[in-house]
């Protein structure tokens, strides 16, 4: 059998060859704690501080406003948590869109249970955030506004810099989840209001486990753990050094070949795209232009998700389901329940993402597999009337 | 347990066996729910109680078109008692071992559409007249159909049955939507608790829809006795008319001999109902009108054990057996509220509340919120506490009195029910959980009787049961219902 083909990498991405490299030699015998003193030490800070300015780079800050956390999660919930709870007692309230990926959405959830309110902003059908319906939402006594830049099911692309603009004017702390827009959509701080952004490493061909916020200078942030002091006293405890390496280098390589992948990518997602268009029942789901460039969403009427990912893993092609299945019956996506997706056609869904190496010939093998894997599950689907 | 599929499923999710549909099933099923995103649809073909032909259809995840497959390739070809047998563990071991953690439904799932289809077949076959065409009766032989409910009485009967050497089918009856998870496809469902029973006893089991059934002959009966102004009993009219009936029915259609429920009474030769070992548990009251030909056919395991044993027996063989509440609770009214119930079903008029004298003591809502005995309620106020003595439907009348105005002395009986020489009567139970009081009895027109009490009973209410024993009140000479009272 030929090698399976990879098309879930919002997901997660294959580690680029070169960004193991970097880590490689910081996983050597000459092992320094970066806050030592000694040369062991130094070594360390000098890997940790290129990655900084690395990172910084790819969304125009400066190194000093880069803090490395464990990942998109925890940047995610040290921006939202760490804005309201350093907000002030009299702003208990939040503006969270309906399209958070979960570790947003949780992380508002939680400030409910703390006693915040929160205003839930809803999406239209392709996904998208009124700009409007946010500056509504906002009170005086809003501590922080939360909206993820790309979606990570649908892949649309929210209006972030008018959303942006909107809560600067009013002082409101805006955070913005681009775990899957960094490294495919150009991002630049200075131009951007955001107050804190948060970054993923596995989603840019860098290693898993890493993750980093922005923090705007003069921002005022709780942090979610306590120590050392380390990323000035933001993420206490010793740095993942060698991942961190391993973001940076993820990180440089992204903002030198954006342009070459988007391109690369956007090329695959159309042919995809051309190809289940010509299918009959497969719908696109999200915003068709404002989206992200390796993202193709599908409802697959008559289609159980799961069985129908499970299938294609079983013919060598890997992709990814909007649900998931479990003893307490399906739980529908919140995301696509927002955008006013059926529930019924929320178990239906699937996620096709390309990346950087992915090529047409896979992705035309893929879309042949597709279509058989899709016929003979509808042919026993009680669903599907054909 | 694994959390990715063995490659029995997946074989079976991209070669499935046996799928698709028949155009012209015997029988049909469906299990699931497009909005909790899994549908499993069964239809079978069966000839002479063997599944000749059997096909599938899912919507839902791999597990669950796997589980399908695995099923019908299973029992395709098989007698039904075979296919009723096949459990959630024979289906894991089809698709290779147990299914990653969380996918465990997909057995359940696709187990419950292929019963559904089962279940459809029966009630085709039975039609709406489903109990009164005569039919072929095998006796004397070693197999029983049980009636299952899912609580421990009943699992212990089949136990008891299997271990007696008799080769059992135990059978669930769905008869309102009253049942616990009966209209969710995620929550626990007293049908599937009762099927995983019965399989872990190594038994086939089948289920019967008697919804229809159990509405016209118990349900309609029960409201309509109110608006009568007469007590029903429920589960009289459910021994009547439902539970021996459909048990028998499904006897027949296997060539079983005996049929077997989780009662407490004893079946002697007559045949005759008797009392338990176990007193204290004793159902002899409410199984009078079981017809002489069904009651012959009956087995009652429970009768000879006391119920602190069937406990232990339950416990000793590892019979994890469903929540059953001990009470007289109406199993379709499950929060208790029969009167809310009835006013749901008719239109409550109001009336006066009158003495002995026909003098108007106060009023009320309407006549269905009371019954002969009731004290509370009355709102009428006096210095010594009111009982109602009597209901008139027609006038809307309901008559209070003294507590001496309840005794009676005199029972007119309709509706009789003998299996023993009515002249052997010599004592009547007149309520449920009460002592036999010594009587004599006298046939009148039309086939009613009286009962002449010897010592005057208190609230005896038109519509429930009386019974008679013999004697030594061990044996149940006959039944009927209270048709009037009087002193």
């Amino acid at each position: 059998m030929t090698e399976p083909v990879y098309l879930d990498n919002a997901a997660t991405t294959p580690l680029d060859p070169r960004v193991l490299e970097a880590m490689l030699t910081h996983f050597g015998g000459r092992r320094g704690n970066p806050s030592s003193l000694h040369a062991f030490g130094g070594a360390a800070r000098t890997g940790l501080e290129e990655a900084r300015e690395s990172v910084a780079e790819l969304v125009g800050a400066s190194p000093g406003e880069i803090v490395f956390t464990s990942g998109g999660t925890e940047a995610d919930d040290l921006a939202i948590l760490g804005l309201a709870r350093s907000a002030g007692p009299e702003k208990r309230h939040a503006v969270v869109s309906c399209v958070e990926h979960a570790a947003g959405r949780e992380a508002a959830k939680s400030l409910q249970r703390e006693g915040f309110e929160v205003s839930w902003v809803g999406v239209d059908a392709d996904g998208l955030v009124d700009p409007a319906e946010l500056a509504a939402a906002l009170r005086p006594e809003t501590a922080l506004a939360a909206v993820v830049w790309a979606n990570n099911e649908v892949g649309t692309v929210e209006p972030v810099l008018e959303l942006a603009e909107i809560c600067a004017e009013r002082g409101v702390p805006f955070h913005a989840d681009a775990v899957q827009a960094a490294g495919r959509i150009p991002i630049d701080v200075s131009q951007t209001p955001v107050s804190t952004l948060a970054l993923s490493g596995h989603k840019l061909y860098g290693p898993q486990g890493i993750g980093a916020l922005y923090v705007r200078e003069g921002i005022s942030l709780e942090p979610i753990f306590y120590g050392g002091g380390q990323e000035k006293g933001l993420r206490s405890g010793t740095q993942n050094v060698a991942g961190i390496v391993g973001l940076g280098t993820a990180a440089r390589l992204a903002r030198e070949e954006l342009e070459d992948r988007v391109i690369h990518e956007r090329a695959l997602r159309e042919r995809i795209m051309a190809g289940t268009a010509k299918m009959p029942d497969v719908s696109v789901n999200g915003h068709r232009e404002r989206r992200l460039s390796n993202n193709v969403h599908l409802t697959v009427s008559g289609v159980e998700a799961e069985s129908l990912v499970m299938f294609l893993d079983s013919l060598g092609y890997a992709i990814g389901s909007g649900s998931a299945c479990s003893s307490g019956g399906h739980k529908a996506s919140p995301v696509l329940l927002a955008m006013g997706l059926p529930e019924r056609e929320a178990f239906s869904v699937v996620r096709i993402t390309v990346g950087k190496d992915n090529t047409a010939e896979e992705v035309d093998g893929f879309l042949g597999a597709f279509s058989t894997a899709v016929a003979q599950l509808r042919e026993i689907s009680p669903l599907y009337a054909g | 347990m694994s959390d990715s599929y063995r490659p029995q499923v997946v074989d079976h999710l991209v070669r499935p066996r046996n799928a698709g549909e028949i155009t012209d099933p015997s029988g049909r099923g469906e299990s699931g729910d497009a909005a909790c995103g899994d549908v499993a649809c069964f239809t079978v073909g069966i000839s002479d109680n063997v599944l000749e032909e059997v096909r599938y259809k899912v919507y839902g995840c791999a597990a669950c078109i796997a589980a399908g497959s695995a099923l019908a390739e299973l029992v395709e070809g098989r007698h039904l008692l075979e296919a009723a047998r096949v459990s959630k563990a024979d289906l894991e071991s089809a698709l290779g071992g147990p299914l990653p953690a969380g996918k465990e439904h997909a057995l359940t799932l696709v187990l419950d559409a292929l019963h559904k289809a089962l279940e459809d077949h029966w009630n085709r076959n039975a039609g709406e007249m489903l109990f009164d065409a005569p039919r072929r009766r095998e006796t004397g032989g070693r197999s029983v159909v049980a009636a299952m409910s899912g609580g421990v009485d009943s699992a212990v009967t089949a136990l008891l049955l299997k271990e007696a050497g008799y080769d059992v089918a135990t059978v669930t009856f769905r008869l309102h939507d009253g049942e616990r998870g009966s209209r969710s496809c995620c929550s626990p469902d007293t049908v599937l608790f009762a099927r995983d029973t019965a399989h872990r006893m190594g038994l086939p089991h089948f289920t019967l829809n008697l919804k229809g059934l159990f509405a016209r002959r118990v349900m309609q009966d029960f409201v309509g006795s109110y608006s009568e102004g007469r007590t029903p009993n429920p589960c009289v009219a459910c021994n009547a008319h439902v539970k021996f009936h459909a048990s028998s029915f499904l006897a027949d259609e296997l060539g079983f001999h005996h049929v077997a429920t989780g009662h407490y009474a004893r079946v002697e030769e007559g045949p005759t109902l008797a009392r338990p070992v176990d007193e204290s548990k004793d159902q002899t009251y409410v199984l009078w009108p079981v017809p002489r030909d069904l009651l012959s056919r009956t087995i009652f395991p429970l009768g000879e054990y006391r119920k602190t044993e069937v406990r232990a027996i339950a416990e000793e063989r590892g019979l994890a057996v469903a929540y059953t509440p001990e009470s007289q609770d109406i199993c379709f009214i499950p929060d208790g509220d029969y009167r809310g119930f009835v006013r749901k079903k008719v239109a409550a008029e109001p009336g006066d509340v009158v003495d002995r004298e026909g003098q108007v003591l106060g009023s009320h809502a309407g006549v269905v919120d009371f019954t002969v005995g009731q004290r509370r309620g009355l709102g009428v106020s006096a210095p010594t506490p009111l009982y109602v003595t009597e209901v008139r439907p027609r006038s809307g009348q309901v008559v209070v009195g003294r507590k001496q105005d309840l005794e009676v002395r005199e029972v007119r009986v309709r509706d009789l029910n003998w299996f023993l020489n009515p002249g052997e009567a010599a004592r009547v139970q007149l309520r449920y959980n009460s002592s036999p009081v010594p009587c004599a009895v006298e046939e009148v027109a039309e086939g009613g009787w009286i009962a002449y009490l010897d010592e005057p009973a208190i609230g005896v209410a038109p519509g429930q049961s009386a019974v008679f024993y013999t004697g030594d009140g061990e044996r149940v000479v006959g039944g009927g219902v209270v048709a009037r009272a009087g002193s």
